[in-house]
């Protein structure tokens, strides 16, 4: 085969690439995930092969907790960790875990990512 | 008296190579001292012995046949090798498309949510069989599988038939994992794994897969890469030595336990959560005979390649693949110890 064809045959695969990274797995960010109950803020995130939403917009300034579901988890994603309120745990295949983040600053957005580093989650605090 | 004598060799393909030929060179007795110098591809020996430079090249070629070097009075295959290498040229771009085209469909399998099965219920020997054949196509084939990969491919292109090593290696992973997953069971939770430690040992493997697939690919084969002599060279005598022992293929097989693995971990928690000792090994047990399939695969087709034509494609495309899932894995652990943002949801 003529090099020529093969290189350009190659800086094609490397956009498909760059798509298959890039892309989100399915853009929910749209999707009502916060809930404010009793003066507390519940935020949910289902974790089964990643996370979603990937993003999430929450308030910041009040009581909030997050709600992490799995359903018959067995991926990365059931290993989490959430580095800045000092949460490693690998949770359990079906379940919910609430996982208390205190009262969230604005402008301090709250990144989740599973063990082996392959999926994480957002949740941006405004106010 | 003694006499010096030069001589081209062939096959050098590694750092390692200049003592492994020196050390088999002084084992002679006629020969007093040899000295390798892989830039300009030459061997300077001296010796007592009369016979002309002709017949000792041919006697010590012999003595280094079994590791593939080829000892000679003239430069041989100049022109050939020129050869070769325009055609090397040509193999590595076609490697390249072929290899990200595997790469591509390995991340799109990742990214359909085929692998994401609903397995409900409670985990038993065989849910915990099925999760192991899904794992061994997860995003986990990109560390246990590209280490095995790289392994494999660089030791068929290197000629040693190392069949024993690959048993070896999955029965110590089969064993391990059911030990260990039985120990679990027993234990409750007194063993906690800890994140920090399998994602170091994930960036371990990630560039131990680096190494090796920028080797498959040849890239260290031009200017080969030599260490200074001194304490490096007894790093690597005393790896080359513990390389051919039994326990060393068992021992990393072993290891693959504490491999960041989502699938591996929540397994191990499935184990602990058993509560007893049978259970837990069995779960463990299970799971790692339904990863098998797809190693075993990665442990044996490169050998299968290896005298085929096609060799020097099959190998830098492989080289490729194990680069690529090297730095997946190298950019996702460094992400998992929090170093550095994520850069992809996969």
């Amino acid at each position: 085969m003529n090099k020529t064809v093969l290189i350009i045959i190659t800086l094609g695969l490397i956009v498909v690439m760059g798509i298959i990274f890039t892309g989100e797995s399915d853009s929910e960010s749209a999707q009502n995930n916060i809930e404010i109950r009793n003066g507390i803020q519940y935020i949910t995130i289902n974790a089964k092969g990643g996370y979603s939403p990937g993003i999430s917009a929450a308030k910041a300034g009040i009581p909030t907790k997050l709600i992490v579901k799995t359903e018959s988890t067995y991926d990365c994603s059931a290993a989490l960790v959430i580095r800045s309120v000092n949460f490693q745990k690998i949770l359990p295949q079906t379940g919910e875990t609430e996982i208390d983040l205190g009262i969230p600053k604005a402008g301090e957005p709250l990144q989740g990512i599973c063990g082996m580093g392959m999926y994480s989650f957002q949740i941006n605090f405004g106010n | 008296m003694l006499k010096k004598y030069t001589f081209h060799v062939t096959g050098t393909h590694c750092a390692s190579c200049k003592i492994l030929i020196e050390d088999i060179l002084k084992e002679q007795d006629f020969v007093k001292n040899a000295r390798v110098d892989l830039k300009k591809e030459i061997v300077e020996i001296e010796t007592d012995n009369n016979q002309d430079a002709e017949e000792v090249a041919t006697f010590l070629t012999n003595k280094l046949k079994p590791n593939n070097y080829i000892l000679s009075v003239e430069k041989r295959l100049i022109e050939k090798e020129n050869d070769l290498s325009a055609q090397a040229d040509d193999v590595i771009w076609k490697a390249i498309p072929i290899g990200l085209v595997f790469l591509a469909l390995f991340f799109l399998l990742q990214k359909s949510g085929i692998l994401n099965l609903g397995i409900g219920g409670k985990t038993t020997p065989a849910t915990s069989f099925i999760i192991g054949l899904i794992a061994s196509v997860s995003s986990c084939l990109a560390i246990v599988g590209g280490l095995v990969l790289s392994l494999s491919a660089k030791v068929s292109q290197d000629n040693v038939s190392d069949k024993k090593n690959f048993i070896l290696f999955h029965l110590g992973r089969l064993f391990s994992f059911a030990i260990l997953g039985g120990t679990l069971g027993l234990a409750g939770n007194a063993i906690g794994i800890n994140f920090t430690f399998t994602a170091i040992l994930g960036i371990a493997a990630s560039l131990v897969m680096l190494l090796l697939g920028f080797n498959l690919l040849g890239l260290f084969a031009k200017n080969k890469v030599t260490f200074p002599s001194g304490i490096f060279q007894k790093v690597f005598s005393v790896f080359r030595k513990i390389e051919h022992k039994t326990f060393t293929p068992l021992l990393v097989g072993f290891g693959t336990f504490f491999l960041p693995c989502g699938f591996t971990q929540s397994m191990q928690v499935a184990a602990l959560g058993s509560g007893s000792l049978l259970s837990g090994f069995l779960i463990m047990f299970a799971f790692a005979l339904g990863t098998l399939p797809m190693l075993l695969l990665l442990s044996f087709g490169p050998a299968s390649f290896a005298h085929s034509k096609h060799a020097p494609l099959f190998f830098k495309s492989a080289g490729v693949v194990v680069v690529g899932l090297g730095l997946f894995a190298l950019l996702a652990g460094l992400a998992g110890l929090g170093i550095i943002n994520p850069l992809f949801n996969v």
